[in-house]
């Protein structure tokens, strides 16, 4: 609400700087070369000038302003009473923070209601403060650049070398992103492995945070079945699916169907990756877990289990099968045609020209796109959420219940929420251990599509 | 006199190599034909679950208990007001990263490395991108859980990556003779780049913006770690109130014991589908009416 007035002041102050500018450069025009940048310029340098210091000061106020507040309410007669204890201190200050913003929110302790007041007062003076900080700023910065707007100041290069930081800035944010998630997961793991060792997480066999209470936490998290449950459906039963069809499905669109099916065929074919994972997961517990389980008591199969991981695999399979198909279809395509003109010309058929020629040469391609596929594919969420199952086991069943590292990580942080607790954090090493392998994964894959295209070209 | 090519040895030979010739040909097209055969037998089940479901009142209320008084509404505008967000930042920050790597980043190391990491981002599963989430917007910032401010904040982290490479891609096929030309008459590198070549490149870039779009609407996995699968029976009314988003309302309704609740899902998986072959077909008309082959 604040946030919303205080952006679109600034940027109302900011648009009456843009036009005063632009009005006064006009002014200055005297005809061609008279000046050294057009008036729009000075325009947009003026508007830079009252923006930028205004969000500045605003972002400053807004980290700083809340302990200011919370001093001044301390030291309001109606929080003689409180408690010295600092962590009590906090609670009943947060809230009363929380009545004063909305009435109708009860708080546990009665001295809350009393602070609610003051609390509220000292919110509108720090606000009022903070305002009046941010149009002196704006107006400042906006009444500097305005003594400069003179046909010879270079409002042009000034304001492109604010561009040139933007996208810069822009350009940054992956890399913070990058290390944000680096960051987030090495810190949460790390409080994780104070208190359980990282060799017993990555080596042992029996994972069950649920019982893991008091010392024997390095006996309950283990989280070998995990791994193995994430590798037997992700990166066997799916790519048991995935690999023949998509690599068939990519031969017969390159190279056997005509134009016009290959365009109707491949944009229907990627409609099977645009649907979201968890319609695949919904299509798995409805109705191919239970058909793979009729199945299997059809065949004598002893008390077949509704969730079981050749149901997640198999869907998991289909839902990759575009994937693996287009980095096929690139592969394939890469390949000089003079490859594929030299065997037909010694007499082999197109399939033998496939079989000998193109993929072989192609295979550096393909395998980089599988390794692509299986770190999406253990990294995929949804379907095995839905229909894989809770069970940590070490099997090669595919019948069998079987739990994954992406199940766990969601079964961990929705259940009760006590952030510092081992099973809370032990998601955040399976994270870390998941992004570990998927980035060693993608790093190899892009290295080897990058060095198969240039061998071709 | 026979020659070596008549014999009825050789007559053999051919035709076993025709007959294998033939069934590589079937297998491929089988293979096509069985991957289609999925997808048309899933649409199936969810059409013949979902459509009786399918009304005005599905439409126009919210998440409710009794399954034959839910409705969607509380859960598309959750959806809404997070792709809103989710847009408002992925697409510039995308757009200006694009055009600084494109043409402007100097060759140096620190800017491989930029590179790299939006590569890498682009493959990330995207549970990570919630924990992230979790652990930074919620943990660190105090934002309010389960709110369309965070989740657009999560999912417009995983988008940015896309619509970099998408843009990137599409500044790249601009041809140089344009950069030349407005660079001939005195134009600036800057007034090139955003008069000339980001005009020309903006279709493309919105294609890929608009397919990133769609896969963010449809994500699931990111907004469970950061807590939007609370029960909501009114519809947000800001991006800071607790809301749900449509695949969100499958999920939790995918695990109702109450029978009526498999209608809902599968009528909201048609609803979500809908949207999102609504935007993809937005994306592909795009594509075609305003891509200019160089």
């Amino acid at each position: 609400m604040i946030l919303s007035i205080v952006l679109a002041a600034v940027l109302a102050l900011g648009l009456v700087g843009w036009l005063a500018a632009r009005a006064r450069a006009r002014l200055l025009y005297k005809g061609r070369d008279s000046m050294h940048s057009m008036p729009v310029y000075h325009a947009w340098h003026l508007a830079l000038w009252v923006v930028v210091p205004a969000l500045l000061v605003w972002g400053i106020w807004s980290a700083i302003s809340p302990a200011m507040v919370d001093q001044a309410v301390l030291a309001s007669p109606a929080a003689a009473g409180l408690s010295t204890d600092p962590l009590q201190r906090a609670t009943t200050l947060s809230e009363a923070r929380s009545i004063a913003a909305d009435p109708t929110f009860i708080g546990f302790n009665p001295l809350s209601t009393t602070l609610a007041e003051p609390m509220r007062a000292a919110q509108t003076r720090f606000g009022l403060i903070g305002a009046a900080l941010v149009a002196i700023a704006g107006l400042a910065g906006g009444g500097y650049a305005f003594t400069r707007v003179r046909a010879g100041f270079p409002a042009r290069t000034q304001v492109e070398r604010g561009i040139m930081l933007v996208l810069l800035g822009a350009s940054l944010l992956a890399i913070f992103t990058t290390f944000g998630i680096v960051g987030s997961l090495v810190f949460e793991a790390g409080l994780f492995f104070r208190d359980v060792s990282p060799i017993a997480f990555l080596t042992g066999l029996h994972w069950s945070p649920a019982n893991a209470v008091g010392s024997d936490l390095d006996a309950n998290f283990g989280a070998v079945p995990l791994f193995w449950g994430t590798i037997y459906i992700g990166a066997i039963i799916a790519m048991l699916v995935a690999i023949p069809l998509g690599l068939m499905s990519a031969v017969y669109l390159t190279q056997y169907a005509d134009a016009r099916a290959r365009k109707v065929l491949k944009p229907v074919l990627e409609i099977l990756a645009g649907i979201p994972t968890v319609v695949y997961g919904y299509f798995a517990a409805l109705s191919v877990a239970p058909f793979i389980r009729d199945l299997a008591a059809s065949l004598g199969y002893q008390n077949p289990s509704t969730e079981s991981a050749l149901a997640a695999g198999l869907v998991m399979g289909v839902m990759i099968i575009p994937f693996v198909s287009s980095m096929a279809d690139d592969a394939i395509t890469a390949v000089p045609r003079a490859m594929a003109d030299g065997s037909l010309a010694m007499g082999a058929t197109k399939s033998e020209t496939i079989k000998k020629v193109l993929l072989p040469a192609a295979l550096p391609g393909i395998v980089a796109g599988v390794m692509l596929a299986i770190s999406r594919a253990i990294g995929e969420t949804m379907i095995v959420v839905m229909a894989a199952g809770a069970t940590a086991r070490l099997t090669a069943d595919p019948l069998a219940s079987m739990t994954t590292v992406t199940y766990q990580i969601v079964q961990l942080l929705t259940g009760d929420q006590e952030f510092n607790s081992p099973k809370t954090l032990s998601a955040f090493a399976l994270g870390l251990v998941l992004f570990v392998v998927t980035l060693i994964l993608n790093i190899i894959a892009l290295r080897v599509v990058k060095r198969f295209r240039e061998a071709y070209e | 006199m026979s020659s070596p090519l008549n014999t009825p040895e050789m007559a053999r030979r051919i035709a076993r190599r025709n007959a294998a010739e033939r069934r590589f040909r079937l297998v491929g097209l089988g293979a096509v034909v069985l991957s289609l055969l999925f997808l048309a037998v899933l649409l199936f089940i969810m059409l013949r679950n979902g459509l009786g479901g399918l009304d005005w009142s599905f439409l126009t209320s919210s998440d409710s208990t009794d399954a034959s008084a839910a409705g969607v509404w509380g859960a598309a505008k959750g959806s809404f007001l997070t792709m809103v967000v989710t847009l408002l930042l992925s697409f510039p920050m995308g757009v200006l990263a694009a055009i600084y790597l494109e043409e402007f980043a100097p060759r140096a190391k620190w800017v491989d490395w930029i590179e790299v990491s939006i590569n890498n981002l682009a493959a990330v599963p995207s549970i990570i991108f919630g924990l992230l989430g979790l652990a930074f917007f919620i943990g660190t910032l105090g934002m309010p859980r389960s709110s369309p401010l965070v989740g657009g904040l999560t999912l417009a982290l995983m988008t940015m990556p896309v619509i970099v490479i998408s843009g990137r891609n599409a500044i790249k096929a601009v041809p140089p003779s344009i950069r030349n030309a407005a660079l001939a008459v005195g134009a600036s590198p800057v007034q090139t780049v955003f008069h000339h070549v980001l005009p020309l490149a903006l279709p493309g870039i919105l294609t890929g913006t608009i397919i990133g779009m769609a896969r963010a609407l449809g994500e699931t996995a990111p907004l469970l770690m950061i807590g939007m699968r609370a029960f909501v029976a009114t519809p947000p009314r800001g991006i800071t109130d607790p809301s749900s988003v449509l695949p969100m309302q499958i999920f939790l309704w995918s695990d109702e014991i109450d029978k009526g609740f498999v209608q809902n899902t599968s009528a909201a998986i048609i609803v979500l589908l809908v949207f999102l072959l609504a935007m993809n077909g937005i994306a592909i008309y795009f594509r075609n009416k305003f891509e200019v082959r160089w």
